[in-house]
């Protein structure tokens, strides 16, 4: 909402200007910026326009004499058309520097010389109006400068008013306010309003058919004016709270919006059909045009001001074309109403139709304004327009407004606040502010809250204005006294931390991503036991790149992998870790089941620092590797199963079981269709782990397993088996032999003299037993033991 | 006997001077093998005793075994002095090139700065005793809205903009009404106070939310860290002390706190936050680098600030009454404070990033600033 302050001060006294700022900013109404407009203007004077001809070197150009009150008249080249001979226009005589920078020096244009500029609002920094010249009243005498002329000079503030404050978005409203702050009294204006000939009821009728919706309406009838511009004071005014001028009708409504916060609406009440006012809600397919010239198909909720045969308003939001004032109204009727604020929410929004009557019936007009705006509209209009106010209003009032009343107790602001205050500050501060008190006993008193304050209904609510006047400043810092229970780190948490230590400390970075992705960016990750759901959309994305939600992780690093190259990152480590959304199991309480997710993504060289290290590229075991050190940061023993999902490599992956065959994740190299589709090459890996299932199999809380009392035999084994043949399946058929304590693989052999088809592969075993020092002869029955069967069960040989 | 005991001063008197001058290890090995190898002088001398009287053999044998003593303690001292020369040569030779870049054990890894500043905010209020909770990021309308006094209609909705998800893909599963994806994390208020039933509650709640809202100043996507705060007597002081404490932790000691009032629907009294701008200590001014400039010039424009001095960094109130009724606490008995902040906003104070799309381009060039 703007603010001039120049318009303020009309209705209470001020401080300064940035004292005004800074003490609404203090009370809640946030001052977002501070304007002076009408500086800088010195050098600019009235002049009056003496002749005018055309260039003689120029189409679009006129020489004309000026009176400037200097006694000779100046010449002054002009470019705009808008003035007759006679007019009084802004003249920037030279040497002025105008508030856009323009510096104005004797000129000579296309050969005629020229002393100064006449000037539109814009040149003036008045208003976006670059039309043509600003034409002032042709009773300033020449030489005045323009800005004591016309009082231009002003500050004007952008109040950033909440929405619970519909009473603020006026300069009445604002001036309330300060008033209460500086014990001010608030000067309403007083119309002068003279009412003559027979009276408005037997002009007009109005009848209200939805109550709930409109709980007042009232009309004057104004006849015999003359649409006609408004004078400069009254433009001036509506241009510097940002509304354009249109005729002095609609100028006169749109002023008391500003000035009293209650919207209006003029009619040509020559256009309304049997002089009768109908408010009713719209019928099945009934249409009307606004006066944005949009035809608009109404629904039964939206409510409408009709006459005797249609609709002409869309009630409380915009106007219709057929009753608009147009230049040869001289009947006007003006409506002041008072509507529900949901139906004109719903309906502001079902049209996409935003206007200033709209925004503040949404948020709740002052049911007390509605009289005061019409008498001070009408009473305008008759000045500008030169009409005269029939005798009355009709008014139809079938809900009246009861000024609701709230119970404040005095120990409440203590209780809420943290500090006392004393019974005859409540009483002044609410006092101030519009609050009557009416009973007050020893435990406290009840307030009637002003028709304007729609937003205060609870004692709350007066604590909140207690201290909003008083100042936060004025409450101690303290710290809650009672002991709050045991914090405790969910289990969650501390997988989460574990995890993210484990791939930072594999060199990885974290990534942050949106949770929506493009859907053909999820298919290859789909689950296909759910093959038939799509993934969880948006009604109203950004875009179709931003229009449902992710079920992996995977996709948006490998987004993230190929921005990084296209920018001559190759290497790239990348991790998430974050939930992805499924629809929601049976009987669930919340709208989807968000489940987090960890995944990776590598490509590039396995040691990418330098000079010490080889241009190795990253392979299987690398990723694989990743994927171990998030299992082992959580004390998980895994299991390895070839080939991950449909996004994986065939050859190239694995799924990731727990100890207990659970799954846990998947890793391996991008499938090369996946990898061309994010626009990747191959030998890109990925892994994903469920975060429930890495939390269910975490072991957190290590157990101590004592340490060995007597020696290990330490033994090698080489073995050729069929390619085929897991290293795995060849470790666990080893760890089948009880006194094995560990065996770990060491080379993997392929090549002469071993046969094709075969590989070697060399373990380390240690035998040990718990109880006693195991002796040569039982280690060697134990490494016998093994080699029979891995002979019988996995077709190996001994390699000699 | 007489002959032999001349012999053996003679091998003894040889041994002093050939080992004396032994310039390497490989001469004294050899002088070894000469005096006491087995094909050696000293052996020779002894194979001469064979031929003495019985009586005279100790005599001889002691004063061999004195000299073989003396050549290997002759020889050990010459190899200490060799090692210490060789040692000596080694140590004073030129230095290794240390400016070659250290080879890595692993490349380091980096953690997003989101989720630093999460993680630090959130360490902060354990230490205050608060509960990191959680709640669903795809919410019911009732949750996001309702429960927190912004009911259907309602001109409040217009302060966020709002992604609604198509009911049609949640499956079966999901409790009927309004979904949408949560605008901000106040609606884990409802669902903490839910969940745990009974005071006191001492929540945050750090995660994603999402507004319908993308230019260079916003994101449909962001994060905040939620605060809630009820039990019997929590007061607006409590508040001010809480955030106060906050700040000075995560701002630095000398940080100061400013409340204004602002509305928040779900809160009353409700309040806008400032804490004393981190980048200029409050002053809205920074010192120009360059010396001697004359005062006008010697500072600029704090531009973090804007040169107030002061930081919006947080909304805050008293917990609405509707609110604490929602979460099932009688509001004639309880009260409590409720807060948010933008995590974004309090990363980018405290790292100095100044572009919000920073965060999720995931550019490794700036993530591996952190």
């Amino acid at each position: 909402m703007r603010i001039s302050l120049k318009w303020l001060s009309e209705y209470v006294d001020l401080p300064a200007p940035d004292e005004v700022a800074r003490r609404l900013t203090a009370v809640g109404f946030e001052v977002e910026a501070v304007e002076r407009v009408g500086q800088g203007l010195a050098g600019v004077v009235a002049a009056r326009i003496l002749a005018s001809e055309k260039h003689p070197n120029a189409e679009k150009l006129s020489v004309t004499r000026i009176d400037a009150g200097k006694g000779e008249p100046l010449q002054i080249v002009c470019g705009a058309k808008n003035y007759q001979v006679g007019d009084v226009v802004p003249l920037a005589t030279v040497g002025t520097t105008l508030p856009g920078g323009t510096k104005i020096e004797k000129a000579k244009l296309r050969g005629v010389e020229s002393f100064g500029m006449l000037c539109s609002a814009r040149e003036l920094g008045l208003s976006e109006d670059a039309s043509g010249l600003l034409i002032l009243d042709r009773g300033i005498a020449p030489g005045t400068p323009v800005a004591d002329a016309l009082g231009l000079e002003d500050v004007l503030l952008e109040v950033n008013v909440t929405p619970n404050r519909p009473d603020a978005l006026s300069h009445i409203g604002i001036a309330r306010e300060i008033a209460a702050l500086l014990g001010h009294q608030v000067r309403l204006p007083r119309p002068a309003l003279r009412e003559a000939g027979a009276p408005a009821a037997e002009a007009v009728k109005v009848r209200i058919e939805a109550p709930e919706k409109c709980a007042r309406y009232a009309a004057r009838v104004v006849e015999g004016v003359k649409i006609g511009p408004s004078p400069l004071w009254l433009a001036r005014r509506l241009e510097s709270c940002g509304v354009r001028s249109i005729s002095n009708v609609v100028d006169a409504t749109n002023f008391v919006l500003l000035e009293l916060g209650h919207p209006l609406h003029a009619f040509d009440l020559d256009q309304v059909a049997g002089h009768e006012i109908v408010v009713r809600t719209a019928r099945p397919g009934e249409k009307i045009v606004t006066l944005d010239g949009k035809e608009r198909a109404l629904e039964p909720d939206d409510l409408l001001i009709a006459d005797r045969d249609r609709g002409s308003a869309l009630a409380g939001v915009m106007g219709g074309g057929d009753s608009e004032i147009s230049a040869g109204t001289t009947r006007v009727l003006i409506e002041s109403a008072w509507f529900a604020p949901s139906g004109i929410r719903r309906t502001s929004r079902r049209h996409g139709l935003k206007t200033e009557a709209s925004y503040r019936f949404e948020r709740g007009a002052d049911p007390g304004m509605v009289i005061p705006a019409l008498d001070r509209c009408a009473a305008l209009i008759a000045e500008l327009a030169g009409g005269t106010v029939r005798p009355g209003i009709v008014d139809a009032h079938p809900r009246p407004h009861h000024a609701p009343e709230v119970r404040l107790r005095w120990r409440r602001p203590a209780e809420l606040l943290g500090v006392d205050v004393a019974r005859d500050e409540v009483l002044r501060v609410l006092g101030g502010l519009g609050f009557e008190a009416r009973a007050s006993d020893a435990d406290g008193a009840t307030f009637a809250v002003p028709s304007w304050r729609v937003d205060v209904s609870l004692e709350e609510d007066l604590v909140e204005e207690i201290v909003r006047t008083k100042g936060y400043d004025a409450i101690p810092e303290t710290l809650p006294a009672n002991a709050a229970r045991t914090p405790v780190e969910p289990a969650d948490a501390q997988v989460t931390a574990r995890a993210r230590e484990a791939l930072e400390g594999a060199g990885f970075a974290e990534a942050v991503n949106f949770s929506f992705v493009a859907e053909r960016e999820l298919a290859p990750f789909a689950d296909p036991s759910a093959a038939a759901l799509r993934p969880i959309a948006l009604k109203n994305p950004i875009s179709a790149d931003l229009a449902v939600m992710r079920t992996s992780l995977v996709p948006s690093l490998l987004r993230n992998t190929s921005t990084n190259r296209r920018q001559r990152v190759e290497d790239v480590r990348l991790y998430e870790l974050a939930r992805v959304y499924r629809p929601a199991p049976a009987g669930s309480d919340v709208p989807a089941a968000e489940e987090g997710e960890l995944a990776g993504v590598l490509v590039g060289r396995r040691n990418p620092t330098g000079w010490a290290a080889g241009p190795d590229p990253i392979d299987f075991n690398d990723a694989k590797a990743a994927v171990v050190a998030v299992l082992e940061a959580l004390g998980i023993d895994a299991r390895w199963r070839a080939r991950g999902g449909a996004w994986l490599h065939p050859r190239l992956s694995a799924e990731v079981l727990g100890a207990d065959g659970a799954p846990l994740g998947e890793v391996g190299e991008l499938h090369p269709r996946v990898a061309a589709a994010f626009e990747l090459p191959r030998g890109v890996f990925a892994f994903r782990l469920s975060g429930a299932a890495l939390v269910r199999s975490a072991r957190l809380v290590p157990r101590y397993g004592g340490i060995p009392r007597f020696p290990a035999v330490l033994r090698d084994l080489a073995v050729v088996v069929a390619e085929e043949v897991e290293a795995g399946a060849v470790l666990a058929s080893v760890r089948e032999e009880p006194l094995v304590e560990d065996a770990t693989l060491f080379d993997v052999y392929r090549g002469p003299p071993i046969p094709a088809g075969k590989k070697n592969l060399a373990l380390a075993i240690r035998y040990r037993a718990p109880d006693r020092t195991l002796t040569d002869t039982e280690a060697d029955a134990a490494h016998a033991r093994i080699v029979a069967r891995l002979r019988g069960g996995l077709g190996a040989e001994l390699r000699g | 006997m007489a002959d032999l005991l001349g012999q053996l001063e003679a091998l003894a008197k040889g041994a002093r001077e050939a080992i004396g001058s032994a310039a390497d290890e490989k001469a004294l090995e050899d002088l070894r093998v000469r005096f006491l190898g087995k094909k050696g002088e000293l052996s020779a001398v002894l194979r001469g005793m064979g031929a003495l009287p019985a009586e005279e053999r100790p005599r001889v044998g002691e004063v061999a075994n004195r000299v073989r003593d003396e050549v290997e303690a002759l020889l050990a001292d010459a190899k200490g002095r060799l090692d210490a020369r060789k040692l000596e040569a080694e140590l004073a030779g030129p230095p290794i090139d240390v400016t070659l870049p250290g080879r890595r054990l692993l490349p380091r890894g980096h953690r997003h700065p989101i989720t630093r500043a999460t993680e630090d905010i959130s360490a902060i209020f354990a230490r205050l005793g608060y509960e990191v909770a959680s709640g669903p990021e795809i919410e019911l309308d009732w949750f996001n809205f309702e429960a927190l006094n912004i009911p259907p209609d309602h001109p409040a909705r217009d302060m966020q903009d709002t992604f609604y998800v198509e009911v049609s893909t949640l499956g079966d599963g999901a409790p009927d009404g309004s979904v949408l994806l949560r605008t901000h994390t106040s609606p884990v208020q409802i669902r903490a106070m839910q969940r745990l039933g009974v005071p006191p509650v001492r929540i945050i709640c750090p995660g994603r939310v999402y507004r319908s809202d993308y230019d260079q100043t916003h994101s449909p996507m962001f994060h905040q860290v939620e605060g809630l705060c009820v039990d019997e007597g929590i007061t607006f002081a409590d508040l001010k002390g809480t955030l106060a404490a906050f700040a000075r932790a995560y701002f630095g000691e000398g940080t100061r706190t400013r409340f204004r009032p602002s509305y928040f629907p779900f809160v009353e009294p409700g309040a806008e936050v400032d804490v004393s701008c981190s980048i200029c200590g409050g002053t809205g001014r920074l010192p120009v680098p360059g010396g001697q400039l004359p005062p006008d010039r010697a500072t600029r424009r704090c531009g973090t600030c804007k040169e107030t001095g002061w930081l919006e960094v947080l909304g805050a109130g008293m917990v609405h009454p509707k609110v604490l009724e929602n979460g099932g606490f009688d509001p004639k008995r309880y009260s409590g404070f409720a807060f948010g902040m933008g995590v974004e906003r309090m990363a980018m104070l405290r790292y100095g990033i100044d572009d919000l799309r920073l965060y999720f381009e995931n550019d490794l060039r700036f993530l591996e600033q952190f």
